[in-house]
């Protein structure tokens, strides 16, 4: 479903990723590990369409990604990719029900349908009486909540989480662990690049790939 | 059209405004203080222009002014029947006029002498002659004069103090209406021998005289022969007076201009601060639209949307704040700063009257520049490679 076909990111002289090649099937949840500075974000950017590669394919569900320009990589990304952040990335001003229909807001939808879309997602993650408080005065769990639903509410067949538990404290991590599992059992691709171990054994996780200096040395 | 709009892009650019209102509101009252500034002086000097050139209008094509060290003098009536011999001059008129101080009103009154006999290059006073026979102590006056002197209980008759201090008591034998576009001009209409009496003057002096030329294109012709012949004369031509009617304002105001060299260096600073933005939270928060799925075409729109709904909000404020302060408050204090002490006008009516170029002119030196401003740095950011988000 989502292919990585020998990709070089180069910035200027040095390498991001080198010559670098990946499978994932639909419904896998792979984790990304390795040290700081390794490729592991330039990976899920070039998934996500962010990036274009130096040379190299990435190609989803039989599109060549690498190959979209801009404006043709934004829908993509609009119908196909839920982006969870390392710092949630929420707009603390905003409400939560603001927040999480950002997404939805350039396909100008009937408002009935976005109401629908909100209430989904926003119930089976229990942030429901939360929707109209602002973000900046919700406890870390919620916001994070409220990272998930963004990036759920799209129904997006891919979920792409960059350090998902590095701002997390050990509660909060284990929460999101519970949440991932929720998102696996819905079936999604998933692909997460984290150094948190926590990650690394779990029964739900179907790989661990190891990134070190631009390669992938392992698929344990 | 209507459906066409995204009500929920417009929504994230509205609340994008609040999120930043301390800033935006300070932005706002910048806003509307340029533009109500600007379009106020714009719409006053334009109303007085107007105002100006539909009394000038109604001037004789040359005025002829005897000069004694420098200032204004009289002439003797025999100089009008040396005018007349002047090729290319129509009619030549002697006029006796001025002006008188009612002191006890704080008010002036506009003395104008008139002759049975006398063909006027005024309408008014052409029909006024025409009409009334004035006696020897009567008087015509206009609605406003009648006003005036009807607020200090003078109902039918005025006494005028005289040059040399003693009493004339002068009956109105009517009151007569201006035409719409000099309504407020307090004029009082008599006899040329009871203006002169009133005014100290001998039985054969006239102010000045007033000359209608057969061929307009002739006046500067005409006026220089006038020039030849009278040596010590000042000529003032109509179409001189049209031309020139800047100089009845005082742009160069320095109360004025500091006032608006302060609020378009304010505005520029904006537009300065708006460019180098934007910071680092804004250019986060354009990385994350990116990430999940905005085109820079949508980030834009955003940031159209932000940018016109403030300054086009703020530019039609301006405009009615400028309106109501010139043409409802009729411009108090400004109209003073652009009043010379000289002017042949001391009564602007100012009525209600919006010229498009003003209003286009000012549109494009706020709003598509603000616009410009709202949006150019987040083009910046936007054109990016979105994925600094991920760091
Ligand atoms: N825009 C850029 N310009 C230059 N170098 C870059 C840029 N983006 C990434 N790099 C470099 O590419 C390499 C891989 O970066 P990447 O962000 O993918 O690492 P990472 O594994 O996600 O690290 P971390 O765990 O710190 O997030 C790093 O050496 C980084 O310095
Ligand atoms: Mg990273």
């Amino acid at each position: 479903m989502i292919e990585l076909k020998n990709v070089v990111k180069k910035y200027g002289e040095s390498f991001a990723l080198d010559s670098v090649s990946l499978k994932l099937k639909e419904g896998e949840l792979v984790v990304l590990k390795g040290v700081s500075g390794s490729g592991k974000s330039t990976i899920l950017s070039l998934i996500a369409g962010l990036l274009k590669p130096t040379s190299g394919e990435v190609i989803v569900d039989g599109k060549k990604i690498s190959k979209l320009p801009d404006h043709f990589a934004a829908l993509y990304r609009r119908e196909n990719i839920g982006f969870i952040f390392q710092k949630y990335n929420l707009i603390a001003d905003l409400s939560v029900a603001d927040n999480i229909i950002l997404p939805l807001i350039p396909m100008n939808l009937p408002k009935k349908r976005v109401e629908i879309l909100l209430l989904e997602v926003i119930r089976s993650l229990d942030i429901e009486e939360k929707r109209e408080s602002l973000v900046k005065n919700l406890s870390g769990g919620q916001q994070q909540r409220v990272a998930i639903a963004r990036a759920l509410i799209n129904k997006p067949k891919i979920i792409i989480a960059d350090e998902p538990t590095a701002n997390l404290d050990a509660r909060l991590s284990l929460e999101f662990i519970e949440l991932l599992r929720v998102m696996k059992d819905a079936n999604r691709t998933i692909v997460v690049a984290t150094h948190d171990p926590l990650f690394f054994d779990l029964d739900f996780v179907d790989r661990v790939v190891e990134v070190e200096k631009a390669k992938i040395l392992s698929c344990l | 059209m209507i459906s066409s709009i995204n009500f929920y892009l417009l929504g994230y650019a509205l609340k994008a405004i609040y999120r930043e209102r301390a800033k935006n509101i300070f932005i706002f009252i910048v806003f509307i203080l340029l533009v109500a500034l600007l379009a106020s002086t714009l719409f006053l000097s334009s109303a007085m222009k107007r105002e100006y050139m539909q009394v000038i209008n109604t001037y004789p094509d040359i005025v002829l002014l005897h000069q004694r060290a420098m200032q204004n003098s009289t002439y003797d009536a025999t100089v009008v029947d040396e005018v007349l011999t002047i090729p290319g001059v129509s009619n030549a008129v002697g006029r006796v006029h001025g002006k008188y101080y009612f002191a006890k009103a704080d008010r002036v009154f506009t003395i104008l002498g008139i002759d049975a006999f006398e063909n006027y290059a005024n309408p008014l006073l052409q029909k006024l002659g025409e009409k009334y026979n004035l006696k020897e102590d009567s008087m015509l006056i206009s609605s406003s004069a009648a006003e005036i002197l009807k607020r200090n209980y003078y109902r039918e008759y005025f006494n005028f103090i005289k040059e040399d201090g003693s009493r004339k008591k002068v009956m109105i034998e009517a009151v007569f209406q201006l035409p719409k576009d000099i309504t407020n001009a307090n004029i009082i209409v008599m006899s040329n021998d009871l203006a002169r009496e009133i005014f100290g003057y001998t039985p054969s002096e006239i102010t000045d005289v007033a000359i209608m030329v057969k061929n307009k294109e002739e006046t500067a012709l005409i006026a220089r022969k006038l020039q030849e012949q009278f040596i010590n004369a000042k000529i003032i031509l109509k179409e001189d007076l049209l031309r020139r009617y800047e100089t009845i304002y005082n742009f160069r105001s320095g109360f004025f201009l500091s006032v608006f060299i302060i609020t378009f260096f304010t505005f520029f600073i904006i537009l300065y601060d708006k460019l180098s933005g934007p910071n680092s939270a804004q250019k986060r928060e354009i990385g994350v639209l990116k990430a999940i799925g905005w085109r820079v075409e949508d980030i834009l729109k955003a940031k159209l949307y932000e940018g016109l709904a403030l300054s086009l909000s703020a530019y039609l404020l301006g405009v009615v704040v400028a309106v109501i302060y010139v043409f409802f408050l009729k411009a108090p204090y400004l109209k003073n700063i652009f009043l010379n002490n000289y002017t042949l006008l001391s009564d602007y009516r100012l009525e209600l009257h919006l010229d498009m170029a003003t209003l286009v002119l000012l549109f494009f030196v706020s709003v598509p520049l603000y616009v410009a401003a709202t949006i150019i740095p987040s083009w910046r950011v936007a054109t990016l490679d979105a994925d600094e988000v991920m760091r």
